[in-house]
């Protein structure tokens, strides 16, 4: 039987008066990853916003643990186990990045954060030499480590990820998809990804999107996208297949 | 005696200019009213006196809470349009409609005071009450004391807890904040209370170094501003560079011009701070505290 983690039920949003997206039904399964690719502008980031309450929402539902969490605000939505990872600004520069994993377990208790913290450096050992620094002075790859090692933190079994390959060397990439799937397998969080890099992300999905102008063009498992023919002329136009 | 003017001066300025930086980093607005804040506590703690014999020194706690409360009010008469995103320009107006009010109402009640105590209060100063040590003017160190303890309370507070990181957190990123749980709305309050009460101490200690009128936060606001833009309005620690450098130049600068020129050069010493003000906005437009100051000593090393 297929566990619902979130399911989205007629959901219009938008940016003040600009409505971005149009009847929006989705469901994103328990432990699996699901990722929404689509072509630029299709509305795939706003969708994550909306999600996590970024955006204004005119109507629909957002359906987690049987409860509607549309208007519920930002902050204690990341008090729900639903953790948010922008595309960019997604690390405090002036903050070192100790301090930054610290801030990332704001919700627990001190114990639990040194606890998720240790959990986070095992993952990304990348951070251990460098906690003192400034997470301003990282370079790309560090600071999406960092972002990533956050999200960790938060002890989250919901973890929404904006494009946490772009800007990245193709080598990094395939780094951060690794690391996606680790954090599945390891610690079983449902993770709904949003991906530019489309064919990669989907090989490592259970589960997929396809939007395009603001509303679901088609939807099934990773595979059923791959192979989809409307999917491949898609592609054409997001990234080479 | 000029130095420790200028030092005095400084220091009423550091605290004043650190309110407005902290309310613009997490709302961003420009307050306009700062100055005013200030001045209501000046004509708390002349209150305590004359009504209480309270000495102005002694006042300062309650003067922080006043000060807090004024804070507190304006944040919340601001809010309705922070939350419809209104526009830097907007906001700023805002401030200034507050700070008019302030002004009618610290003049009407200068004029109940008077009647109350049976003689003018519309000016005054606290200088005559003013203890020495060693010749200096007691207001040198206890203004003194009030930044170094300030300074430490905000470093421990910033950097040493919890709430002070999620402050941090809130001002630089205040969209990734919430995504961390933190309620940023909590850090915006904490902010605005935070700077009506340094306000409110700053205006218990200005009446000790100059006379006060109900209009004196209108002229003083000047040099908040330029100590606030000067240092940079996105760090707190611009406040205090700008605020020591605003405060002993313009000191400084009007009393040798004074000396040079005659007196009259003294009425017009905020145009000193404006004139600092405007040139580091062409040559640094972020403030001192924007600076890449690595990149400028590789383009001067490498010349």
């Amino acid at each position: 039987m297929v566990i619902r983690m979130i399911k989205i039920k007629n959901l219009n949003a938008g940016y003040g008066k600009l409505q971005i997206l149009f009847d929006i039904n989705a469901k994103v399964e328990k432990g699996k990853i699901t990722t929404v690719v689509g072509p630029n502008g299709s509305g795939k980031s706003t969708f994550l916003k909306t999600l996590f309450g970024l955006t204004k929402i005119y109507s629909g539902e957002i359906i987690f643990n049987n409860k509607n969490i549309a208007h519920v605000p930002p902050h204690q939505k990341a008090r729900m186990k639903i953790a948010y990872l922008p595309q960019t600004n997604n690390v405090f520069a002036d903050l070192t990045v100790e301090e930054n994993l610290k801030i990332a377990g704001y919700v627990l208790d001190k114990d639990k954060v040194k606890e998720r913290i240790e959990i986070a450096l095992n993952i990304f050992p990348e951070l251990k030499n460098i906690l003192k620094r400034k997470a301003g002075t990282l370079s790309g790859g560090q600071r999406q480590f960092l972002a990533m090692g956050m999200a960790l933190v938060r002890d989250a079994e919901v973890l929404m990820l904006d494009e946490p390959t772009a800007q990245l060397s193709p080598k990094l990439a395939e780094v951060i998809f690794g690391k996606i799937v680790e954090m599945r397998d390891e610690f079983g969080l449902t993770i709904l990804l949003v991906e530019q890099n489309a064919k990669r992300a989907l090989e490592i999905s259970d589960n997929g999107y396809m939007f395009v102008s603001g509303k679901v063009a088609f939807e099934g498992t990773a595979e059923e996208l791959l192979n989809h023919e409307k999917f491949k002329e898609y592609s054409l136009g997001i990234t080479a297949l | 005696m000029i130095i420790e003017g200028a030092i005095i001066y400084s220091n009423l300025l550091v605290l004043l200019a650190l309110g407005l930086t902290l309310t613009y980093i997490t709302t961003n607005v420009p307050n306009f009213a700062q100055g005013s804040y200030a001045i209501v506590g000046s004509y708390v703690a002349l209150t305590l006196l004359k009504l209480f014999g309270i000495c102005p020194y002694l006042s300062l706690p309650v003067l922080f809470i006043v000060g807090a409360i004024v804070g507190l009010l304006t944040y919340l008469s601001l809010k309705p349009l922070i939350k419809r995103n209104a526009s830097v320009e907007m906001l700023m107006i805002a401030t200034l409609a507050i700070d008019l009010i302030l002004l009618g109402v610290i003049g009407a009640y200068s004029e109940v005071l008077s009647q109350i105590v049976g003689s003018t209060q519309a000016k005054f100063v606290f200088a005559n009450l003013d203890f020495s040590i060693f010749g200096f003017r007691g207001i040198l160190f206890v203004s003194t004391l009030v930044v170094i303890l300030l300074l430490f309370g905000l470093y421990l507070l910033l950097y040493k807890t919890k709430f002070g990181i999620a402050l941090r957190a809130s001002m630089e990123n205040p969209s990734l904040a919430q995504t961390m749980g933190i309620d940023v709305e909590k850090t915006r309050l904490f902010s605005w209370i935070l700077s009506g009460a340094l306000a409110g101490v700053a205006g218990g200690l200005l009446p000790f170094m100059q006379e006060i009128v109900p209009a004196t936060g209108d002229l003083i606001i000047i040099s908040i501003f330029a100590a606030s833009i000067v240092g940079g309005l996105r760090h707190i620690s611009g406040a205090l560079i700008g605020g020591y450098i605003i405060g002993i130049s313009e000191s400084l600068i009007t009393y040798y011009l004074a000396m040079a020129f005659g007196a009259g050069f003294l009425v017009y010493g905020k145009v000193v701070s404006l004139i600092i003000m405007i040139a580091t906005l062409l040559i640094a437009p972020y403030g001192i505290t924007g600076v890449d100051w690595k990149k400028v000593r590789k383009r001067l090393f490498s010349q």
